[in-house]
């Protein structure tokens, strides 16, 4: 992992169209403004796994494996 | 009176009113913004979130209690406020509010919860939300009970 040290009202660049303004710090928190194109999806962390999650949750599921996690859950 | 015919469920009929409104749709699915919840006695605990736009798309869910009882909702002020609860109106109360455990397929026939999501339903507006947490407390790959002291 590439570890950037950046001070309050510093920026870093991601490629040549993605701008990351530290806005605020404070002790546990920090407070970040980005620019990017339309085209790039800015997301927390916790939806894009939801994300990842719901669509394996929508796939493909047998009456076996329904009658399986029946078991574990009664 | 709707009707829609589900991959996982065959043909359902159901009252308008009994549709749940997802106004921002799901993480990954914020094309569906209607569902059903269907619940049949067979598979209780489990319930399914029929989409009734896309036929396809139906989610097995569980109340988090099921997965953990001592399970404890915390949502974001923009959630609660879109889910018009706690908010100025103070229209429902907790009772009023079902919370469910997305389950997914994992490796070996496994499921596992997302708790770090659940699916939050007002009964009495019939409004719902994926609220996805910001702490780190609950994972988005819970283990269900009783998987984990399975020997294979």
């Amino acid at each position: 992992m590439l570890v950037i040290r950046r001070r309050c009202g510093e920026s870093l660049m991601i490629g040549d169209a993605v701008q990351i303004d530290i806005l605020e710090c404070g002790s546990s928190h920090v407070k970040l403004g980005i620019r990017a194109p339309k085209e790039v999806i800015v997301l927390r962390k916790e939806i894009h796994l939801t994300g990842q999650q719901n669509h394996l949750a929508a796939g493909e599921i047998s009456p076996d494996e329904i009658a399986r996690l029946l078991k574990t859950l009664r | 009176m709707a009707r829609i015919l589900s991959k996982r469920l065959g043909a359902i009929e159901l009252d308008e009113a009994a549709v749940l409104h997802f106004p921002a749709g799901l993480p990954g699915f914020e094309h569906c913004a209607r569902f059903a919840l269907i619940e049949r006695p067979q598979a209780a605990p489990i319930v399914f979130l029929q989409s009734l736009d896309f036929p396809e798309v139906c989610f097995l869910a569980a109340p988090v209690t099921a997965v953990d009882p001592a399970y404890q909702l915390e949502m974001t002020a923009e959630d609660s406020k879109s889910l018009g609860i706690g908010g100025i109106d103070g229209k429902s109360s907790a009772e009023d509010v079902l919370c469910l455990a997305i389950l997914s397929p994992a490796e070996s026939g496994r499921f596992t919860a997302n708790l770090l999501a659940p699916v939050v339903i007002d009964r009495k507006s019939q409004r719902a939300i994926q609220a996805v947490r910001v702490d780190s407390r609950y994972s988005h790959r819970h283990t269900l009970p009783g998987e984990a002291i399975e020997c294979s």
